[in-house]
């Protein structure tokens, strides 16, 4: 008897749609089940609950024909169906709709559409990873009739993976890209083509669309390498600083890249309008940016002056080199009483970490009797102290180990090892942190008390290694693939590479991707 | 306390709770968050296999959706991670240390 859970429409829903149309199911579900507003949670909250059995769980229905709530464990919702012949009811946890009388769901077509027009409007806003699945149009369902092959990435597969030929020095440009195609939340948005390309005139100038390009070059299943001219040639004339077929640093070409990107995203072709990335919501943005909390203290008032700006990456001294630091700060950073140490050019660098780096980082610092500051709070020149610290954190963050040293005197390469974990763990860094306490003197375990830690979480995805002096040099990647599968890259050869092997390189960029994103 | 003194106590705690897991938002996060780890761990599609072999078995036109519920929730309970389990729980501690007024 009745309708099944397969089959079409059932009478009454048939019915429904006949004389009063779809808006009452629609209104209930923009105010009960995808609310639109905190008002709407609110109501609710309050009125969520059987009229009968005054249960909050057991699956709460609402009657469509009159102001009634009633569970379905205790079968209140389905009695009530049959006692007032009131058909239909819409489930308040996922909105479908539920016939007493033909005792099943109902699918039909038209239901279904109102359910995600509400749901995709009640999540409008929030993060682009969110949390609307993806509705194929027809002409969608029709190109997947044709084209039956699923392409999947699974343990021992080779998509996403495709060399990149040298065309001359650029290695820099290849391994970030490398970096870049397997950026997850990237990969996302570019494969499931969400580029909307705002160059009018100039799409073909577009370098996020090369990047959609690109993209559809490594998931395509080829495997020979991929010649990129065309990326190369958007980047010279985009960023002329880079221009040349000389070796290039490739932390410069990544942000370089990032901001072509971030100002192509936004359809710009005037280079002399800069866009606040604080208030940009292109992929670029979404992905990379965070905010770095600046507190500059007054020492004679105690007064905190904060500040906070966005970053796309953060540059990580390696640690004063001993002949160079004062004692001073030697002592207080332990230096002295570290571990191994490594003589590169008779200079002497203790080997450390990134943890170690990210402290030095986060330390505050003496700004020093030269460099005095106007309090805003005593609105005298003093001496201060400045801290930095982690106010928002990127979805995926980039660190940049400097191991270029350019002064007056001397230009050379650190060649330190940096021990870095494949996952990281950034709440000692925020901004709510460390306020007012001594983080370091505990350690990470008990710090972190909090049951939501994981929030702050960081897996690694891929490092950027340079071998070689400061004046000729070479860039190879590793890239992480597939969960634990690791490869390494250099140009249009691509080797399977060991956890061991990347934690032991020199890495040079080290990109981490959050293992949880929120949707705000 | 008398076991139906606390019954009550333990209803009401709960109602208060949820509400203020609706009012806020909170229920709609940790279900999201709890959907895309079941998907992650590839839950959602061991699930899905064994609700195609029910249908498959029973025949489309023979079963109803409440008959599937009944006929997969044992094995849909059992084969949720306890790292699932255990870090919305969490989440949920979290969310509850954070109100001040429950
Ligand atoms: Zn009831
Ligand atoms: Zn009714
Ligand atoms: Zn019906
Ligand atoms: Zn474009
Ligand atoms: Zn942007
Ligand atoms: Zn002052």
């Amino acid at each position: 008897m009745g309708t099944r859970a397969g089959g079409s429409s059932c009478p009454h829903v048939v019915a429904l749609k006949e004389s009063r149309g779809l808006d009452t199911f629609r209104i209930i579900l923009s105010n009960f089940v995808y609310c639109r507003s905190p008002r709407a949670r609110r109501l609710k909250a309050q009125s969520c609950i059987c009229h009968d059995c005054a249960t909050t769980a057991d699956r709460l229905h609402c009657c469509l024909d009159c102001v009634y709530f009633g569970c379905y464990g205790n079968q209140h919702i389905q009695e009530h169906a049959k006692s007032h012949r009131h058909h239909l009811a819409l489930d308040l946890s996922y909105g479908v709709l539920l016939c007493g009388t033909c005792g099943d769901y109902v699918y039909d077509e038209d239901v279904n559409k109102v359910i995600h027009e509400e749901k995709y409007r009640a999540t409008q806003g929030t993060h682009a990873n969110g949390t609307v699945a993806w509705q194929p149009s027809s002409n969608e369902l029709n190109l997947l009739q044709h084209n039956p092959k699923r392409r999947k990435i699974t343990h021992n597969s080779t998509i996403g993976l495709r060399g990149l030929i040298n065309l001359g020095n650029t290695c820099f440009m290849n391994c970030i890209v490398q970096a870049l195609m397997h950026t997850p939340f990237l990969r996302d948005f570019f494969l499931s083509d969400k580029h909307e390309c705002l160059m009018m005139q100039s799409q073909n100038h577009c370098l996020v669309c090369e990047m959609s390009r690109l993209f559809q070059e490594f998931y395509s299943g080829c495997r020979s390498p991929h010649v990129p001219f065309k990326l190369l040639h958007l980047v010279w004339t985009h960023a002329r600083h880079l221009a040349g077929y000389e070796q290039q640093d490739a932390h410069e070409f990544f942000i370089a890249a990032l901001d072509v990107l971030h100002r192509h995203c936004k359809g710009d072709t005037d280079y002399s309008n800069h866009h606040n990335p604080h208030h940009c919501n292109c992929i670029i943005d979404q992905v990379f940016t965070g905010g770095l909390q600046s507190d500059v203290t007054c020492q004679a008032c105690l007064g905190v002056s904060t500040t906070v700006d966005p970053f796309w990456d953060i540059s990580l001294d390696l640690g004063t080199s001993i002949a160079q630091a004062d004692s001073q700060d030697i002592l207080t950073a332990g230096f002295l009483t570290a571990g191994a140490s490594a003589i590169t050019n008779g200079i002497s660098y203790t080997s450390t970490s990134l943890t170690d780096c990210l402290k030095r980082f986060t330390r505050p610092e003496h700004l020093g009797s030269s460099a005095k500051i106007k309090c805003s709070h005593c609105h005298s020149y003093q001496e201060s102290t400045k801290q930095l610290t982690m106010k928002k954190l990127p979805v995926v963050a980039c660190f940049h180990l400097k191991r270029f040293e350019h002064s007056t005197k001397f230009r050379r390469k650190i060649s330190t090892f940096v021990s870095f974990p494949v996952e990281l763990d950034l709440t000692p860094f925020m901004a709510h942190r460390r306020n007012g306490l001594d983080t370091f003197s505990i350690s990470p375990g008990e710090m972190c008390p909090t049951p939501a830690s994981n929030e702050n979480r960081y897996s690694l995805f891929a490092v950027v290694n340079h071998r070689g002096s400061i004046d000729s040099g070479h860039y190879t990647c590793f890239i992480r693939q597939h969960r634990d599968q690791w490869f390494r890259c250099e140009d249009d050869i691509i080797t399977k590479a060991t956890v061991a092997d990347v934690v032991n390189s020199e890495g040079y960029l080290l990109f981490y991707h959050k293992q949880l994103v929120e949707y705000e | 306390m008398a076991d139906s003194e606390r019954r009550i106590k333990d209803a009401q705690m709960r109602a208060t709770i949820n509400q203020k897991l609706v009012e806020t938002g909170e229920r709609e996060r940790l279900k999201e968050v709890l959907r895309t780890k079941l998907i992650e761990c590839g839950w959602r599609d061991q699930l899905k296999a064994h609700c195609k072999d029910v249908v498959k078995q029973k025949g489309l036109e023979h079963i109803t959706v409440d008959e599937l519920v009944a006929e997969i929730t044992p094995k849909g309970r059992a084969l949720v991670p306890d790292s699932v389990k255990k870090e919305l729980l969490q989440r949920i501690r979290h969310f509850l240390a954070q109100q001040s007024n429950i």
